[in-house]
């Protein structure tokens, strides 16, 4: 019984830990933009993830390898070392993205300039982590993240038109360049890779073994999949509140009125709790993902489970993250603008560090009978060419929409 | 402890070296080969360190890793582990002695102090 009871406490913290400010942007525009008619990009995203971690899980469970881990022996240094720079850019335009995110929730709440609710944020970020242990922060930021479920029961308080909803789930082809933003923009949000990177090397931290394949397996259907049930919760109840009314959320603030509305205060609140928490967490998981990238790939100690004495080279790093993220903030760049570059730009180098993870999870060198089996073969490449058609479009559509501009 | 053969780039190089007590110290950054043409090759050790990156680069690009990574100064930048400090190469390339034993904690050593002194740290 305890058992199950961790394994649901999992779950639910990677149901809450799913959704972060590139999420809630790309979700609210698209469902402001074009209703309910991108509803079907959500699913290829969120099964791309769930595929993504699974493999990055069971890699970590069977052999002890988190992400970087892999890339290093599997690309080499050079390759592994191009791959790298390229994520910890990514990273970094993602940390400061978060951390702009919290700050803009602030400001909701008290009335201050955006730099020092930046500071603060980010302050408080780094007191948090540095004082609670690893599990603790996973289910803080998870659980308080599930407030985002008030957009759910409003999408579905208004009423959705099913049949439109049913329509927005069957891919459809258009001539709109900006439609095609979306598209790419709502998978490269769901597939963010420092999700990933944080799973796998809290797989480890967590001392994750064969035993925990099932746990590994139920966290990326059933987290990953109600995770992105939060996601078109937000682009349904968008469509039927933004669309409508010709409202186009280019400020954060914007997207909890979408509870505000069927909800009143309550909603409110709940919205933007929930919104402080996903993307808090969010923040810290990017920067925990710079860190373990570049103290994997250079063989150092790292993990939260040892004293910060015991890892300083990997406590560094992280600190380092929150301290570029905020100097990228403070040269005056939108947050809203910087989530959107961080995404797309995210979905660029994905085939890079999906490969080298496809590659090892189907190896039985190091995977044994737990290698990939042929349902997970056959979609782990399918993912691999989805993967690469989308970084291949993605930057002429960003420049082509001015980033989603019109 | 392992199979007769093995392959010593797809298996030893880049992998993650971790000591006695469960410290990971450092990758296998390059591996030292010792014999000459027509003699048997034996491994004589591995070396880990940034030191050891520029080596491995396109020629073109050596001098900057160089100047970001470092030249290979042993002892400094680049440890040498003699091979008979393998243990074994099944996860990870596992050393029989610890880290510090080996020179191979150096940095973290260094780095450590400041963090004792805060609170949780």
């Amino acid at each position: 019984m305890k058992a199950i009871l961790q394994i649901a406490l999992g779950i639910i913290a990677a149901i809450g830990g799913f959704v972060d400010i590139g999420d809630l942007v790309f979700n609210a525009q698209a469902g402001a933009e074009f209703g309910y008619e991108l509803m079907w990009a959500v699913p290829i995203g969120v099964v791309g993830i769930g595929l993504y971690a699974e493999m990055c899980g069971r890699v970590a469970a069977v052999t002890g390898r988190p992400v970087f881990d892999v890339i290093r022996m599997r690309l080499g240094l050079v390759s592994g070392l191009v791959v790298l720079v390229a994520s910890l850019i990514v990273n970094l335009l993602t940390v400061a993205a978060e951390i702009g995110g919290v700050a803009l929730i602030l400001q909701l709440f008290f009335d201050a300039p955006f730099t020092l609710f930046a500071l603060l944020g980010a302050l408080g970020l780094v007191g948090i982590i540095w004082f609670t242990p690893f599990e603790g922060i996973e289910r803080l930021f998870g659980y308080g993240g599930l407030a985002l479920f008030v957009f759910v029961a409003a999408a579905l308080q208004a009423g959705p038109d099913w049949h439109a909803v049913a329509s927005g789930l069957v891919p459809q082809a258009k001539s709109s360049t900006l439609y095609w933003y979306f598209v790419v923009g709502l998978i490269a949000a769901a597939l963010m890779p420092y999700e990933v990177y944080f799973y796998s090397s809290g797989a480890v931290e967590e001392r994750w073994g064969p035993k925990d394949l099932r746990v590994n397996r139920l966290n990326a259907v059933i987290g990953y999949g109600i995770g992105g049930l939060l996601s078109l919760g937000i682009m349904v109840a968008a469509a039927q509140i933004f669309e409508p009314a010709g409202i186009s959320p280019d400020h954060l603030g914007t997207v909890p009125l979408l509870a505000q509305v069927p909800f009143a205060e309550t909603g409110l609140i709940l919205a933007l709790l929930g919104m402080l928490f996903a993307i808090g967490g969010a923040a810290v998981d990017a920067s925990f993902a710079g860190a373990y990238s570049i103290a994997q790939f250079a063989g150092w100690e790292w993990g939260k489970y040892r004293r910060a004495a015991g890892a300083p080279r990997f406590v560094l790093c992280w600190l380092l993250f929150f301290a570029l993220g905020l100097a990228v903030l403070m040269t005056g760049i939108d947050p809203l603008d910087l989530t959107e570059y961080s995404v797309v730009l995210s979905v660029v180098a994905l085939p890079l560090t999906y490969l080298p993870v496809l590659l090892i999870a189907r190896d039985r060198t190091f995977m044994g009978e737990h290698s990939n089996g042929p349902v997970t073969r056959v979609l782990g490449w399918v993912y691999f060419a989805v993967l690469v058609i989308v970084a291949l479009v993605a930057i002429p559509l960003l420049l082509a929409t001015n980033a989603g501009g019109g | 402890m392992m199979d007769e053969r093995f392959d010593l780039v797809y298996r030893l190089l880049d992998d993650q070296i971790v000591d006695v007590d469960g410290r990971r110290c450092g990758r296998v950054d390059d591996v030292e080969l010792l014999g000459g043409p027509g003699g048997p090759l034996e491994i004589g050790g591995l070396l880990t360190g940034r030191g050891a990156y520029a080596d491995r680069m396109p020629k073109r690009l050596r001098g900057l890793a160089r100047r970001l990574f470092g030249a290979d100064v042993r002892g400094a930048t680049v440890r040498r582990v003699p091979w008979a400090e393998v243990e074994n190469l099944g996860a990870r390339v596992q050393l029989r002695g610890r880290a510090a034993d080996l020179g191979l904690a150096h940095d973290d050593l260094e780095l450590k102090a400041p963090f004792k002194k805060l609170p949780g740290g």
